[in-house]
């Protein structure tokens, strides 16, 4: 523990810059991964334990995409449809069969399809680790800002998340889709029976929340190694920010998402050693006092 | 995953035999190895990770060790006897290595390659305590396993760099640097487990036994399987070092310099990763920053011989890959098994740990054009150690300083005495 | 089911199952089969300890492995430090896993299902990253290094291997008996009650809290059985051991063997191992074959092996009207 560098650096402007920017930013990235979680479990019960491999083939898709064409936006565009179109895939073909299954059958069907991805990941792309290369105009020197630190990738980083984040709040406040998504969430028997196609609905909420994780995946295959297996990490993590959020809060998840990822840049300065583990408490101490989450309204 | 060396291996004749109704004789072991004794071959079985995180270099490992028995076999084996490889995967699970050293013991193998790295390794460095089957560790870096008197026994041998080795050279090498530019405050980032940790301390130890006044002003100590480095990144950019020490490895160590690149981290202080200078890493890191120190992991351009480039030309035409610190190794490893073998002229373990106890040979990857199986410890010395900096393009190391081994024996035997080892 | 069929009737099963399985051991004498029982004992003991949970309890924990790797260190901390017996020591390390497994649950078992199985997961990831962390006492990734001494105890030589196989066949026996006298007992009543009817146990009185942290507690115990086997089989500790995977691999051989009959997750840790076997001995992709055969289990057989059996059975025998 070093409380003393703590108090440093939050009374050091350039500290405060540095921190706050990098943790908005990896907090944002976070959200994405966990509000697709959270949007497919308030809407379709379900909770996607597959959903770390859907980060793992966003970075994939966006890897192969980048090395084809060159542009950033195309492999952007490639790891979020790509993973889009995956995830209506597998839940025509998967995940239409356990809607309303117990917790059990949930659980093994994902973990069926992690076992299985993690290899034909391998097989496609070799069980290497890679790394995706980025545009030269990312790679200048970063900004200096009040004495702080921003590299220009992580500015790109937070314009595009924070947009992804405002566009998915308009678009389940304000929307005619958002508006029957939510009463799906409540209800979706009556949903059914005012002449919706709850089918369609379900395979679109999910195509959604995959379309997501396969963003994230695809803005931090730059900056991080693409490996097999490299969803399970994202997984734990989005599930902490679901469950100190509130299951199927969108609100909720990114309150929490920004909070793992300052307690995660503050973290590294006043507890190295204890950073996962400040993590863990916040969610211990969510659950104890309100296990329901800071913004959830399914009771626990 | 059968190899190519001899089609059919235990497992699958197993199969043959009990759906053939000879399930008893199945189950009761693998009778076929009794006939044909005069030319049966020599079988070596090795347990590595072929799946995983860590495949790459197990598949490194098994590819160098085919290729070396090829040729071996090809110039006609031991008098006409080829080796059998049967290779198999742990997948990474420590007892699932224990249990594959088993079961190929059971099945009778002459030898066993290990091809674990430290905690696998462990795990079937104690089966073979038990079975006394002689065994080559070829992956296992933990300097305890040979350097410790209670982990040694007379039928397992190291044939792997060692963290002591690696952490002496890097010591005064980097010392001559602090000196030479006044590098006095220092932090480290490295991954928080054994391996991380163990080098890391030995590393700051020998750097302030060279230059006492180096001061460890912040350390940063990133998880196992930790995607995101940005927040041990920012926490160096804090510190404002002059240099920083990381055993960061393969894809941790590419995301942390792609991370660090983008802060700008490394016109600020100098890098000693001792781990960079590695293809797989060098290859995946899209713009590798100039000037990094680093150690020699595997580089066909050091130690400057025309055996090692040529083992690296055959090895790239061969898998369309690049050598890594595992295949050097595992190369060796047959290097030293197929000189023991001539030697004895048979497979009897005990005969072969004792041609093997001192052996040296001449080897492609030695400092000297030769490594030696050093006999008081059964570990692998005089192999090459160099540091040198990046460049951003082929050979991607350049200025490499060898490690000068007598220095390294010196200090190797204050530091095993100050553990009580010597 | 017949009043004799009671305790004794298991006890006399388990007898004879024991029996079996020591003079195939010490008969036939291979290897390959001695090995091959005494990690039966390990994972058919892990399997059925977590199917007293998923099963009778219907609290589907995916984080099962902590107990598992949590008797293993225990265990092996304590031979290692010297002046244990190996009894002394499995006792203590069950102790230990018991309260681990007290201390989790009471954070874990009074949520609804959905929490339960990520919370169960989540915990067991930071208990796997604490283990990796702390190095002095743990060894970190390199797992207890150095072996794990197993002095002789009433004349049984664990390092032997005959001796641990039938010492693994007998703790799975001793295990099978006591745990099916839990779900037999007013206790197991109450527990499936709570799984099927939980209103009607309510309205009982019962308190849902204290009866699934039992089953929490019991389940996490014998899991920590399961893990001093394997870290005697071993003669180590390692962080896979209480990893996410381990987990998966158990809920897998439950799934194989079926939930809703005693016996079958032991049948299901069998068929595991030797599918893992011979899977891993001709492929690198075990995880495509695995994770194909769990998803046509899942969705096509929709029940394990022996749930499927019994089921056939019981069809068979209304069919002829008996």
């Amino acid at each position: 523990m070093d409380l003393g560098e703590l108090v440093s650096c939050v009374g050091s402007l350039s500290c405060l810059v540095t921190q706050v920017s990098a943790g908005l930013t990896i907090g944002l990235l976070l959200f994405l991964v966990a509000s697709g979680l959270t949007l497919i479990f308030g809407v379709l019960g379900l909770v996607n334990f597959a959903h770390g491999t859907l980060y793992m083939l966003g970075a994939y898709f966006a890897l192969s995409a980048y090395a084809a064409t060159g542009s950033f936006l195309v492999s952007t565009l490639a790891g979020t449809l790509g993973v889009a179109t995956f995830g209506l895939l597998i839940e025509r073909t998967l995940f239409r069969r356990i809607y309303g299954a117990d917790v059990l059958m949930q659980l093994l069907v994902c973990y069926a399809l992690i076992l299985i991805m993690d290899d034909v990941v391998k097989i496609i792309w070799g069980g290497d680790f890679l790394k995706m290369d980025m545009p030269d105009t990312f790679r200048r020197p970063p900004f200096i800002i009040g004495g702080g630190i921003v590299p220009l990738f992580y500015l790109v980083l937070f314009g595009v998340t924070l947009a992804v984040a405002l566009l998915l709040a308009l678009c389940m406040g304000r929307t005619r889709f958002g508006r029957t998504v939510r009463a799906a969430a409540v209800n979706s028997t009556m949903v059914a029976s005012l002449g919706v196609n709850t089918n369609m609905v379900f395979a679109a909420v999910f195509a959604i929340g995959a379309a997501l994780a396969g963003l994230a995946g695809a803005l931090s295959a730059p900056i991080r190694s693409v490996v097999p297996g490299a969803g399970v990490s994202i997984l734990i993590e989005s599930f902490i920010v679901t469950v100190i959020g509130g299951m199927g809060s969108i609100g909720g998840a990114l309150v929490a998402a920004l909070l793992i990822g300052l307690t995660r840049s503050f973290g590294s300065i006043g507890f190295p050693l204890f950073t996962e583990g400040l993590m863990f408490l916040m969610m211990a101490v969510v659950l104890l006092l309100k296990p329901s989450g800071l913004a959830g309204k399914h009771p626990a | 995953m059968m190899l190519k060396t001899h089609p059919g291996g235990p497992s699958r004749r197993g199969i043959l035999m009990a759906s053939a109704g000879l399930g008893a004789v199945a189950v009761t072991g693998f009778p076929m190895i009794a006939s044909g004794q005069g030319r049966r071959p020599i079988r070596i079985g090795m347990p590595t990770i072929l799946s995983g995180r860590v495949a790459q270099l197990g598949i490194s490992s098994r590819d160098a060790v085919l290729m070396e028995v090829d040729k071996f076999n090809a110039e006609g084996g031991l008098d006409g006897r080829p080796i059998e490889m049967i290779i198999r995967d742990s997948r990474g699970v420590p007892a699932e290595a224990a249990r594959l050293a088993r079961e190929m013991i059971s099945d009778g193998v002459d030898i066993l390659f290990d091809g674990e790295p430290s905690s696998g390794g462990f795990a079937v460095h104690e089966v073979v305590r038990e079975t006394g089957t002689l065994t080559l560790h070829i992956n296992t870096e933990t300097s305890a396993m040979s350097a410790d008197p209670r982990q040694r026994f007379w039928n397992a041998f190291r044939v792997a760099r060692q963290g002591i080795h690696d952490s002496v050279a890097g010591g005064v090498y980097a010392a001559e640097i602090v000196k030479a530019r006044n590098l006095r405050r220092w932090m480290t980032i490295s991954p928080d487990y054994a391996y991380g940790r163990d080098t890391t301390a030995e590393f700051v130890e020998y750097l302030r036994y060279f230059t006492p006044d180096v001061q460890v002003v912040g350390e940063t100590w990133p998880k196992l399987f930790q995607p995101d480095y940005t927040e041990n990144v920012t926490r160096l950019a804090q510190g404002r070092p002059q240099a920083v020490y990381s055993c960061l490895w393969a894809g941790d160590l590419v995301a942390f310099v792609e991370q660090a690149a983008l802060y700008g981290l490394f016109s600020q202080s100098q890098y000693f990763a001792v781990n960079m200078a590695d293809y797989t890493t060098l290859k995946q890191i899209k713009q590798l920053p100039r000037g990094v120190h680093s150690g020699n992991r595997y580089l066909s351009s050091y130690p400057p011989q025309p055996a090692n480039a040529a083992f690296a030309r055959d090895y790239n035409r061969r898998f369309n890959n690049y050598p890594t610190n595992w295949a050097w190794q595992a190369a060796t490893a047959v290097h030293l098994t197929t000189a023991a073998l001539k030697k004895v002229g048979g497979t009897d373990p005990r005969q072969l740990a004792a041609a093997l106890k001192g052996l040296t040979i001449d080897s492609p990857f030695g400092a000297d054009g030769k490594v030696t199986m050093r006999a008081e410890d059964q570990t692998l010395v005089g192999y090459a150690i160099g540091w040198g900096t990046t460049i951003p393009t082929e050979p991607y190391v350049e200025g490499i300083q060898t490690a000068n081994w007598s220095q390294i024996f010196q200090l190797e035997q204050e530091w095993k005495k100050g553990k009580g080892w010597a | 089911m017949s009043r004799f069929s009671g305790w004794r009737g298991d006890v006399l099963v388990a007898l004879i199952a024991f029996s079996l399985v020591a003079a195939l051991s010490l008969g036939v004498g291979s290897h390959a089969l001695i090995d091959f029982i005494i990690r039966l004992g390990i994972f058919g003991l892990l399997a059925l300890s977590l199917n007293l949970l998923i099963g009778t309890a219907g609290l589907v924990s995916f984080g099962h492995a902590a107990f598992f790797g949590s008797g293993a260190y225990a265990f092996g901390l304590l031979m290692q430090s010297g002046g244990w017996s190996v009894p002394a020591a499995v006792l203590a390390a069950l102790t230990g896993s018991a309260l681990l497994a007290l201390v989790i649950g009471v954070l874990c078992v009074r949520l609804s299902e959905i929490y339960f199985a990520f919370l169960t997961l989540a915990f067991q990831m930071l208990i796997h990253s604490m283990v990796i962390s702390w190095v002095s006492l743990t060894g970190g990734d390199q797992g207890l290094m150095g072996g794990i001494p197993k002095p002789p105890f009433l004349g049984v030589e664990l390092a032997r291997p005959a001796h641990l196989a039938l010492f693994s066949a007998f703790c799975l026996a001793l295990s099978a008996v006591l745990l099916r006298q839990v779900i037999r007992s007013p206790f197991g009543v109450a527990l499936r009650m709570l799984r099927d009817n939980p209103q009607r146990a309510a309205f009982l009185g019962l308190s849902v809290f204290r009866y699934r942290l039992g089953a929490f507690v019991i389940a996490g115990t014998f899991a920590g059985l399961a893990g001093v086997l394997m870290a005697l089989y071993v003669s180590g500790a390692f962080p896979t051991f209480l990893y996410w995977t381990t987990s998966g691999e158990a809920l897998f051989m439950i799934m194989l063997g079926g939930i809703g009959t005693f016996l079958g997750p032991i049948l299901g840790a069998a068929v595991f191992l030797f599918l893992s076997d011979r899977i891993s001995g001709f492929t690198e992709h075990h995880g495509l074959f695995f994770g194909a055969i769990l998803l046509l289990l899942v969705l096509g057989l929709r029940k394990g092996m022996l749930d499927w059996a019994v089921d056939a059975w019981r069809a068979r025998g209304k069919g002829r009207g008996v």
